[in-house]
């Protein structure tokens, strides 16, 4: 497959700049896969997996919600957090996903749950992501 | 002499201070102008998104580029946590102030910096947010949470227009306070747009996008205007010590006159003693 230029971009930095073979994003209509010479396209992503081809292994990373725009010249992955499952803190995951259960348990304010709830399904995706190491 | 010599003592502690602030400041400011590089290729790559989708859907609208009939305003202004950065507070808030001197009610605020929710929350106006202790180490989720609170209001129709005050980074020297307005958004018209599929539609990636953007747009403001305090702050404690140098030098010169002016007076006294046993 003929690589194609790929750039992860976080607000904390710019979090991967390279060239992969194909990449898959959960968008909010469903997974989506990107091959070289795909038509301009852009869609917004979800809380979910991305998984990209590095030298015909695939890499998996947990990103929360963002946009992906793909262009001629490049494709342009935009994602409030992302971290490869390598990198993941699962401790730190699991802290979190407890912490987020308690907190819809106690059930304060409607928008306190929703919050709780992200965070939860944030916590959860990257328990899940991590088993890809 | 006495005097002069604790004088002396207590204007060197003072310099002793301004002069390890001052340092502070600098290695501060310089992670905030890296900081601040950082967070602009999201930033810019998000503006760019949002004016495309604008561009290339002459129909569209969303609620977030209404313009209505501006009855409440929302300012969002950004100041310090602390002082001692010159004129770098006072001069944002008198800014702030200046805004809405035509208008017949004080606009609702969310103060950002504990100079900010001081200064307003003192003067009577309505404070709908406020965060302190947030810019040295600005997360993406606390600039969520503010930029939710505005478009909330601005989207239920409390407030029609919002602004926002912060102080650009000039250079290291200059500093200046700036108004920006951040809702209803004011997207370019792009020439080279090119046809772009989007899915489900443009508006939900332009929804999408909205919220993340005017997060993005507090947080890059937060971290210049974080910067631009610790550049403040550092020119005014540099002529601080500066200062201090002066004073330090005029000092000693008059402890030194005095020393001298005590020895002759002995030795003249100790002469004439002598000369009088004769």
């Amino acid at each position: 497959m003929t690589p194609f230029k790929l750039e992860i971009i976080t607000p904390e930095k710019k979090f991967f700049d390279g060239e992969t073979e194909q990449i898959i994003v959960r968008t909010t209509v469903g997974d989506v896969g990107i091959l070289n010479g795909h038509e301009p396209y852009c869609a917004a992503l979800g809380i979910g997996q991305m998984r990209v081809m590095i030298d015909g292994k695939f890499r998996h990373a947990a990103t929360s919600g963002g946009i992906i725009k793909v262009n001629r010249e490049k494709t342009v992955v935009l994602v409030d957090s992302c971290e490869w499952a390598d990198e993941i803190d699962v401790t730190r995951a699991e802290a979190a996903k407890d912490r987020a259960e308690a907190r819809i348990k106690k059930g304060e304010s409607d928008r306190q749950i929703r919050m709780a709830e992200a965070k939860l399904k944030r916590a959860l995706n990257r328990i899940d992501t991590a088993r890809y190491k | 002499m006495k005097d002069i010599k604790r004088r002396i003592k207590s204007v060197g502690s003072t310099r002793q201070i301004t002069k390890a602030m001052e340092l502070v400041a600098s290695s501060k400011l310089r992670k905030a102008k890296q900081r601040a590089e950082q967070g602009r290729p999201y930033f810019y790559e998000l503006y760019r998104s949002m004016c495309e989708i604008a561009s290339a859907n002459t129909d569209f609208s969303t609620v977030y580029t209404q313009k209505r009939d501006v009855k409440n305003r929302l300012f969002i202004v950004i100041a310090g946590d602390r002082g001692l950065a010159g004129g770098y507070n006072s001069n944002l808030l008198k800014l702030a102030a200046a805004a809405h001197a035509g208008d017949a009610d004080k606009p609702k605020i969310i103060a950002i910096g504990k100079k900010s929710i001081e200064y307003f929350s003192k003067r009577g106006y309505e404070l709908v947010g406020s965060f302190a202790d947030v810019a040295e180490d600005i997360k993406q989720s606390t600039a969520q949470d503010i930029a939710n609170i505005a478009l909330e209001m601005f989207k239920k129709g409390e407030v029609d227009d919002v602004q926002l005050f912060y102080t650009t980074f000039v250079s290291s020297l200059t500093q200046e306070p700036q108004q920006m307005a951040v809702l209803p958004m004011k997207t370019q018209k792009l020439d080279n747009y090119g046809t772009m599929c989007y899915d489900p539609s443009p508006e939900a990636v332009f929804d999408r996008i909205v919220p993340r953007f005017t997060a993005s747009l507090l947080q890059c403001a937060i971290v210049e205007a974080y910067a631009s305090e610790q550049g403040a702050r550092r020119t005014a404690m540099e002529s601080a010590t500066d200062n201090a140098d002066t004073m330090i030098a005029d000092l000693s010169l008059l402890y030194n006159r005095a020393r001298q002016a005590s020895i002759t007076q002995e030795l003249t006294e100790i002469v004439s003693g002598a000369n009088a046993l004769e």
